[in-house]
């Protein structure tokens, strides 16, 4: 019998701060490369779907991790403050910092977008600009560094290996921008200026999506290709999506569930456009669908590589 | 068994570091001993497999003095058998904290509530700094630790930190009837445990993963479950503990 350490919370809270992450990081990006979003349009407004989302998501996340805690769970509510007493170089040290900065900055962020009249060039735009500057990098670092926590530790052969983190942010950034294009695609198209443009920025989600998840496929290639090549410690703790009894999880749940058929649906209406230049539609049903994929993939991922890394370990004693 | 010593307070060996006798004495010491100036004493401990008969006197000993809640175990047996009649072989293995020498619980900590003690090498846990995050749990490769359901917070053995301390030897050693567990200072070359580790052939567990063992064995056997399988030898290890294997 194995001890699961680490359940369902922080496999949760990996799975929705990356996305928040991923989230606030897309959408400072779409903010600043619109000119800081002082043109007028929807990429204004996808930004705001974005930063609605962030601290929303990533506090959720955290809040999971909080309750997970045993000194939490002993009646000690806030001894959780002494990860902001120090730091070190310990992963969670520094990423504790990393999370409590973009959590303050999300939420700053947020608040510029709040006012349903924020429009570019208001009175905030400024502070605006100077979060999403900030945005970008603390959202990339945040989903990076819930990898490498998880790939910091020799005696997990599952987890150690540097891919893992880089798996983690393709991850996140492919979950925030299917996170954005969902509530657009939800409660997005009733405040549609001009079609032309609505379909413009779908398009600009749409393939970037599907670019994300090209790497992200192109990722787990790299760590499959070196499970399958590599002995010893690391091959025993592989061997559980290699045959063992995370294998169908993975390879249908997670690679082609998450991966696979989500990017397959995504080309079919990316590469029309992004070859002959034709015209982008692609129906709200499909949108959603797409979406769902890739959030469920993401959560399948996460999930997958907690177990996987607690149910193996080194060999030999 | 080794002989209990006087305590050098941190005081009093910062006094002796001042008048450069530390220094001094690191200087005198014998070629190839590996003594070190950074710590005044370097706890460890020898198990002698050959004289353990896998009575569970030290697992017993270990819980009682250490108060450990029902369920958790900070040190115990394992009894391993292998192979099919009539080539069969059991034997025991007794399991405790590594104190390493590069603890990977140390590296993971992020509160600093778990450290390597400057003045023995003992790695111990703050209970009061600890957040029980259950980091370092993972990032030990023995499963050493676990959650003490009562603080909430990591706990493992400490040699018998507050004994040890006071000049007596952890609970486990005290209590071992056949002496197959052995404790002293490596930095003092007369001590028992020196002086097996330099006579006799010791393994440490793990090796591969760098941690450094301060716990030495003696004819341990090795075997692990996975490996057992792919020779095709019948195995069965029991750990006695909640968590039934090792991982």
């Amino acid at each position: 019998m194995h001890e699961l350490t680490w359940g369902l919370p922080v496999i949760l809270y990996l799975f929705l701060g990356g996305m928040g992450a991923g989230a606030g990081a897309v959408s400072g990006s779409i903010f600043l490369r619109s000119g800081g979003g002082d043109l007028a349009g929807s990429s204004f407004r996808f930004a705001r779907w974005g930063a609605m989302l962030a601290p929303v998501l990533v506090i959720i996340g955290t809040g999971m991790i909080v309750f997970e805690l045993g000194s939490f769970q002993a009646g000690n509510y806030f001894r959780f403050i002494n990860l902001f007493l120090t730091i070190n170089l310990s992963p969670m040290s520094i990423g504790s910092w990393v999370l409590a900065l973009f959590i303050l900055v999300s939420l700053a962020y947020a608040y510029t977008f709040i006012n349903r009249n924020a429009h570019p060039g208001d009175e905030l735009q400024k502070l605006r600009k100077m979060l999403a500057w900030a945005m970008v990098p603390l959202g990339v670092g945040v989903a990076l560094y819930t990898g490498i926590l998880l790939g910091a530790m020799p005696a997990r052969p599952f987890w150690n290996s540097p891919i893992l983190a880089m798996l983690f942010l393709v991850s996140a950034l492919s979950t925030g921008v299917a996170g954005i294009l969902l509530v657009r695609a939800l409660f997005g198209r009733k405040q549609v200026i001009s079609k032309e443009s609505f379909e413009h920025h779908s398009y600009i989600l749409g393939s970037s999506d599907m670019l994300l998840i090209g790497l992200e496929i192109l990722v787990i290639f790299l760590f499959v290709m070196y499970a399958h090549l590599t002995i010893g410690n690391v091959e025993a703790a592989v061997s559980v999506i290699m045959g063992g009894e995370l294998t169908t999880l993975f390879w249908l749940g997670f690679v082609v569930l998450g991966l696979l058929l989500p990017a397959a649906i995504e080309m079919k209406y990316v590469m029309p456009t992004l070859l002959y230049q034709k015209e982008y539609s692609i129906p709200r049903t499909m949108e959603i669908v797409i979406c769902a994929l890739v959030l469920v993939g993401g959560f399948m991922l996460r999930y997958i590589v907690v177990i996987a890394g607690q149910v193996t370990g080194p060999t030999g004693i | 068994m080794s002989e209990s010593k006087p305590q050098v307070s941190r005081r009093d060996f910062l006094k002796k570091m001042a008048s450069g006798s530390a220094v001094a004495a690191t200087a005198t010491a014998a070629p190839g001993m590996a003594i070190s100036a950074a710590r005044p004493k370097r706890y460890a401990m020898v198990i002698d497999t050959r004289r353990c008969i896998g009575c569970q006197a030290c697992s017993v000993a270990c819980k009682t003095e250490n108060d450990v809640p029902l369920g958790e175990t900070r040190s115990w047996v394992e009894y391993i058998e292998k192979g099919e009649f009539p080539n069969v072989r059991r034997s025991f293995l007794p399991r405790l904290c590594n104190q390493c020498e590069k603890p990977q619980c140390v590296a993971v900590c992020p509160t600093g509530a778990t450290y390597k003690r400057q003045e023995d090498g003992i790695v111990v846990v703050d209970s009061d700094v600890c957040i029980g995050c259950k980091y370092c749990i993972q990032a030990c490769p023995y499963g050493m630790r676990y959650i003490n359901p009562k603080t909430g917070t990591a706990d493992k053995c400490d040699f018998c930190l507050h004994r040890v301390q006071n000049g007596i030897v952890p609970s486990c050693v005290n209590t071992c009837q056949g002496r197959a567990r052995i404790f002293g200072d490596l930095n003092d070359p007369d001590s028992e445990v020196s002086k097996l580790i330099a006579t006799n052939a010791t393994t440490v567990l793990r090796p591969e993963m760098g941690t450094e063992p301060m716990v030495y064995y003696i004819d341990a056997d090795h075997a692990d479950q996975r490996d057992a399988a792919k020779q095709g030898i019948y195995i069965r290890i029991e750990t006695n503990r909640r968590q039934k294997e090792r991982v």
